[in-house]
């Protein structure tokens, strides 16, 4: 085909508002919907096999959040009779009897719940926190970055997880999974936020920043368009493993009788209960913990596919 | 070419009405840690619609410094405009808002950069960056401006611009970024077009082809073309006029040929010593002796007349005309060409 007769073949598209046939050998033209960022990052997800792993693991355990009766094989974690008390996982049992005689396995998929979402909602809240703090104290510089840096260092004074135990212990967020994701995430952004901050910093003098400059975009289209889809990847596989960190956090301060209160169920108040018993019940740490790698992996995994979609030089 | 405007008798109001750029008596400064750096010291000159104006001069020159205060994206602090006027349209760009500068960008003035690889957001397809122009200032839906993303793309030349439009930067080789570079720039038919150094990261035959290109969309939109750089063969072949600059100053102004074939500043001579001839294969380069000079102390005087082989000292120079105390303001010294020397006249053999 010749350039004039593409040219024409383009024309006539353009009058048309529509495609045809002939179109064929210049594959692209048909598809006149503009290419993005996140959908290009899309079909690079959906051809990873990282993504597929992790992403067939979180569905599950969402699953297994949603609807915990269909996957506990008919059990009821609260129904417990003393003389079961650490049987070992048989046939019938498959994670076999805790301490006061439970279901283990109906216990383990009911805690999936608790975990899931205050691991989920606290990083949310830390990704929004970050993202947002550390992208306006990096692209503004100066005074609004002295104030919000200085603002963060304050949080950083304080240890996640005592930090956390101080609002808890407060008692006005009460001790339910929303109070102990809230308590979490106030003082689990601040390094969020630094990795964005550093990220925008160095994106900030990038060559293509000056030109969309010159190229007379506005300051929020340079941030939002420019700045920001180079610099949230580090934050964002941080987050995946923060997910797994925050879950293990959540049981610490269940542990320290500040985070959930039995009859509450989570992983968190399942590790600590079983440590004491490591020896002679082993099981009784390794199915939670085994599914709490299994979740944090799940995540992980997810987010370093997302992190090689996001760059497309990392695409093949 | 060059050799076309020949017979016009100055560098100004040959086309068009009047000049669409004018800068009066800019002057950069940028503050450092170790004392005042001064960038760009008192550059006046005029582009008129149509004209190729190339500023031509060594690293540090003040010559990119110049152009980047001319957009507006210095980087302030530490860059500091202390005085001038960037008269475009009636309007002094230096007196807008920030807002009403940034409208400026783009449709009214743009820029193309040396290395298009890390001009381009490496996280958007070309056609997506392309297409943002449209849809930034227009308004543009995705679907029209990638339309208009694939005709820009046919126009700067790439092949097979329809199957290209989603690739991204990385996937381009040097030459075919840097069409892209320009098809952003001219999207939105700029009246002037700065072109930073647009050919330095390129080998010569691409050079040649973009700078053809240049050319050839000039023709066609009529923009003003401020091209920067040090290639004195790229100057030679494409632009109308030429500004020398040295130290932040223009020390010579006039058309390409006048200036090349005849200079009236010893800087320019020394530039003209240093081309390697074809002809004269086996003989030694003549080089500008000395070093640049450090911007934060520059030499009273002429600034250049540490390193000028006819710099008059003493008893030798004329009243007033003494190169290391009197600095040699910008002055017409033959018709068509002025320069910043005392001794141009001698320079030049007139």
């Amino acid at each position: 085909m010749t350039d004039q007769q593409r040219d024409d073949l383009r024309h006539d598209e353009v009058g048309a508002g529509t495609t045809t046939g002939l179109a064929a050998p210049s594959v692209d033209v048909t598809d006149t919907r503009q290419n993005s960022l996140w959908s290009d990052a899309w079909r690079a997800l959906m051809r990873n096999p990282l993504f597929w792993i992790g992403g067939v693991l979180g569905v599950l355990f969402l699953l297994v959040a949603t609807f915990p009766g269909v996957f506990a094989r008919g059990a009821d974690p609260r129904d417990c009779s003393l003389s079961n008390s650490k049987l070992e996982p048989s046939a019938e049992h498959w994670f076999g009897y805790d301490q006061q005689g439970c279901d283990y396995l109906a216990n383990v998929v009911y805690g999936a719940r608790n975990s899931l979402i205050i691991g989920a909602l606290a990083v949310v809240v830390i990704l929004v926190l970050g993202v947002t703090v550390g992208a306006l104290s990096g692209f503004f510089g100066g005074v609004v970055d002295s104030v919000l840096s200085r603002i963060a260092d304050i949080f950083y004074a304080l240890p996640l997880v005592l930090g956390a135990l101080v609002i808890l212990r407060s008692g006005s967020l009460g001790r339910g999974v929303v109070a102990v994701a809230i308590a979490l995430s106030a003082f689990g952004w601040m390094t969020a936020m630094r990795l964005v901050r550093s990220q925008v910093i160095a994106v900030k003098s990038a060559d293509y920043v000056a030109a969309a400059r010159a190229m007379g975009a506005s300051n929020s289209r340079i941030l939002v368009r420019h700045i920001l889809p180079n610099a949230v990847a580090p934050v964002l596989v941080y987050a995946t493993i923060t997910v797994g960190v925050l879950i293990a956090a959540e049981a610490t301060l269940t542990f320290l009788g500040v985070g959930l209160q039995r009859p509450a169920i989570s992983w968190g108040l399942q590790i600590d209960a079983g440590q004491s018993l490591l020896r002679t019940a082993p099981h009784l740490v390794f199915f939670p913990s085994i599914v709490l790698t299994l979740t944090v992996m799940a995540f992980v995994m997810m987010g370093d596919a997302l992190r090689d979609a996001l760059d497309p030089r990392q695409r093949s | 070419m060059s050799t076309a405007w020949t017979s016009a008798p100055s560098g100004q109001a040959r086309r068009g009405p009047g000049p669409i750029l004018q800068v009066d008596d800019l002057r950069v400064q940028f503050r450092t840690g170790s004392g005042v750096v001064n960038a760009v010291n008192g550059v006046s000159y005029t582009l008129s619609e149509g004209q190729t104006l190339a500023i031509l001069g060594e690293s540090g020159s003040g010559k990119s410094v110049s152009a980047q205060a001319i957009m507006g994206i210095l980087d302030m602090p530490p860059a500091e405009i202390t005085s001038g006027r960037i008269v475009f349209e009636g309007r002094d760009l230096l007196t807008l808002s920030a807002e009403e500068r940034r409208k400026v960008r783009g449709p009214g003035i743009s820029m193309i950069f040396q290395d298009a690889l890390s001009s381009l957001n490496p996280v958007y397809s070309v056609g997506f960056q392309i297409g943002e122009m449209f849809r930034a200032h227009r308004g543009m839906s995705r679907r029209d401006a990638r339309r208009r993303a694939v005709e820009l793309m046919d126009r700067v030349r790439i092949p097979a611009a329809a199957q290209r439009v989603n690739d991204y930067p990385h996937q381009f080789s040097g030459g075919m970024r840097q069409r892209v570079m320009i098809a952003m720039a001219i999207a939105l038919d700029p009246r002037i077009l700065i072109a930073d150094e647009p050919t330095t990261a390129l080998d010569v035959t691409v050079q040649a082809q973009v700078m053809d290109l240049l050319k050839d969309l000039q023709r066609d939109t009529g923009m003003g073309l401020v091209l920067i750089t040090h290639d004195l063969g790229v100057v030679n072949e494409v632009a109308d006029d030429v500004a020398v600059m040295y130290a932040g100053r223009i020390v010579e102004r006039g058309t390409v040929d006048d200036v090349f074939g005849n200079p009236a500043h010893p800087y320019t001579e020394g530039l003209m010593g240093s081309i390697p001839q074809v002809e004269s294969t086996g003989g030694r380069l003549r080089p500008i002796g000395g070093q640049p000079p450090n911007l934060a102390a520059i030499p009273s005087g002429c600034p250049f007349h540490p390193r000028c082989p006819r710099r008059r000292l003493g008893a030798d120079a004329l009243p007033g005309r003494h190169c290391a105390g009197d600095v040699p303001p910008l002055r017409l010294v033959i018709p068509g060409r002025e320069a910043a020397c005392h001794y141009s006249e001698e320079v030049l053999g007139v």
